[in-house]
């Protein structure tokens, strides 16, 4: 996870990414953010993210997105 | 067709349906439903209802071909031996195939109904190239109300099919009444299958406190078109449809009363439907926040028309960023450029496709396309020089988080919006630029000091009612961004108060709507598109 918080740091830094569940709700993430992010996490973690994971829901909080991360690298598996 | 006869005919027919809906036994209501809404459709457009039950029957034919792809898919895998990666890569190639041809048959009807013109005057040169004329009129049948809101609708039905977020629906009905009720047909919003299909459904009985909040945001709206949208009307047609006579002020003026006037028509046909929407017990998606409270053009996009930028994000944006080709130029733009401005500068790729998507859907015209290929230029732009921005605010010693700051961005916001809607506007994209250089070579304030903006429409009775209905909502939306909402705490007062509540709402529009002799009709300015 920390892996995780490295990259949102380097992408928007000065955010509370531990503690926020609405980091897409709230728009600190846009959508060219979160484009940015998802090809860091596909190299980081090896792992290929499809459109249909770009919701809210994956992208809201730090928990939200490893529990993205660990299930698609669970199905790559 | 300048009248209210789409408005009344709404009316009428919510009317009807409220009481045949509660009346009706409950699994009879949303048959109820679906009557009333192709009832409107045929009071509307006759005939070209076909189109209509056309794109239901093939969507709901592609999404039952996807669902039986997918089981057997499953199967398939199950089976022992079975090569995983081969099985998955067939199936895909199968569902992408059923997906394309479904959208691409409500494409094509929307295309031969919308932009055959438009396009034939493109492929021109072509065409005479072989010694065929191009078709200067199309088809010449007119073209369905609702057309563009509800082909995206459709496509976004087989999208979420095809990617498993839904299943497909087996009750073509239900599906006819997702994609035909008739509150947001004609202007939207444009719902998706999950949020709205279930609930239209259920034939929930009418409550009070439904028709009452129902009906109270459908007051809400109409005052909204009725007192200003309306009333400004004069004025901004006045300048636009002869903008050389007119100073770069009163232009100005002009773009920025025309993008009043889109807001609260639009928004007010929105308030409408979600109104009409609720005294069915269905919650229709908001499609405006507050969006002149915007600080940068794409968080505009997000808080203006939030069910088509929504829809383009999703169906467009992610789907191209993340498709292989976009991918390697990513890859390629990171090593580049770095980590941040890299993905961005790829992005422009699918940020082109979604305003030229953008354009093209509010109509085939050059000013539509200009209107795209402007927010694309600012959004793309704002995102590739977001790292340099800051670097120099922190050089310059600017608090990016402090108020100067912010009050600099919503200036900055609002004059990207209003030049955007003049664009929008304008007659063609020639008469944009035009209008644009006008506006900054002439700007003067001459027509404000001698009082000749007064003689153009609107007299100062009309400018007072507007300045007051602006000041309100600008509270009501200060209210709305601080997580209060008005009307709806109303609802819990005492039925009196709430009757009350409702007859001054209704008077609003009553004495001070924008109609009768010195007035021109304007029938909801977004069906048109």
């Amino acid at each position: 996870m920390d892996a995780l918080l490295d990259i949102l740091e380097d992408l928007r830094p000065g955010e509370d990414y531990r503690s926020r569940t609405d980091l897409v709700d709230a728009r600190v993430l846009d959508s060219l953010t979160i484009l940015a992010l998802v090809s860091e996490l596909e190299d980081t973690f090896d792992i290929s993210i499809p459109a249909v994971e770009i919701v809210a829901d994956n992208f809201n909080s730090l928990a939200g997105m490893w529990a993205m991360v660990s299930r698609l690298r669970d199905e790559d598996l | 067709m300048k009248s209210y006869i789409s408005l009344a005919v709404l009316g009428l027919v919510l009317i009807a349906a409220v009481m045949l809906y509660q009346l009706a036994p409950r699994r009879m209501r949303p048959v109820v439903l679906l009557a009333a809404s192709y009832g409107y459709v045929w009071m509307l457009s006759g005939a070209l209802l076909t189109f209509l039950l056309f794109s239901t029957a093939s969507i709901w034919a592609t999404g039952m071909v996807l669902d039986a792809l997918r089981s057997r898919r499953a199967a398939e895998l199950a089976e022992p031996g079975a090569s995983r990666r081969a099985v998955k890569q067939r199936y895909q190639r199968l569902m992408r195939c059923m997906l394309a041809t479904g959208a691409a048959a409500n494409l094509g009807v929307l295309a031969a109904l919308k932009y055959l013109p438009f396009f034939a005057g493109l492929a021109k040169p072509l065409l005479a190239a072989v010694g065929v004329a191009a078709p200067t009129a199309g088809l010449g049948i007119g073209v369905p109300i609702g057309i563009s809101f509800y082909t995206l609708q459709a496509i976004s039905y087989l999208a979420d099919v095809y990617r498993g977020t839904i299943s497909a629906d087996r009750n073509p009905v239900r599906l006819a009444l997702f994609l035909a009720f008739f509150p947001q047909i004609m202007e939207g919003p444009i719902a998706r299958y999950g949020q709205t299909a279930a609930r239209l459904w259920e034939g929930r009985p009418v409550t009070a406190e439904a028709l009452f909040g129902g009906s109270a945001r459908i007051l809400w709206g109409l005052a909204k078109k009725l007192v200003v949208a309306d009333r400004v009307n004069a004025l901004v047609k006045a300048v636009f449809d002869d903008y050389g006579s007119y100073d770069g002020g009163v232009i100005a003026l002009a773009a920025v009363l025309y993008t009043a006037q889109l807001y609260f028509d639009f928004s007010g046909a929105m308030d409408i439907a979600v109104g009409a929407g609720r005294i069915f017990g269905v919650s229709e998606p908001e499609n405006f926040r507050q969006p002149f409270a915007s600080r940068t053009a794409s968080e505009f996009w997000q808080r203006w028309h939030v069910t088509l930028g929504s829809w383009f994000r999703d169906y467009v944006f992610y789907p191209v960023s993340l498709s292989a080709p976009v991918k390697r130029l990513s890859a390629a733009a990171r090593r580049a450029l770095g980590s941040r401005v890299g993905p961005v500068a790829a992005s422009g790729v699918a940020l082109a496709c979604v305003w030229l998507g953008n354009g093209l859907w509010h109509g085939a015209g050059g000013q539509y396309l200009l209107f795209g290929a402007y927010y694309f230029v600012l959004i793309w732009t704002g995102g590739l020089v977001v790292p340099l921005a800051e670097r120099l605010c922190l050089h310059m010693g600017i608090d990016r988080d402090g108020r100067a700051w912010h009050a600099w961005q919503h200036l900055r916001t609002l004059a990207v919006i209003v030049v955007g809607e003049l664009i929008f506007r304008a007659a063609s994209a020639e008469d944009a630029l035009s209008m644009v250089w006008r506006l900054v070579t002439t700007f003067s304030f001459a027509s404000f000091a001698d009082g000749t903006v007064l003689t153009l429409g609107m007299d100062a009775a009309d400018v007072a009612v507007v300045s007051v209905a602006v000041v309100v909502l600008l509270v009501v939306g200060h209210l709305r961004e601080r997580g209060m909402h008005p009307l709806r705490r109303m609802w819990s007062c005492p039925w009196p108060a709430r009757a009350a509540l409702l007859l001054a709402l209704a008077m609003v529009s009553v004495v001070f709507g924008a109609y009768g002799a010195s007035y021109v009709p304007i029938d909801p300015m977004y069906a048109q598109f």
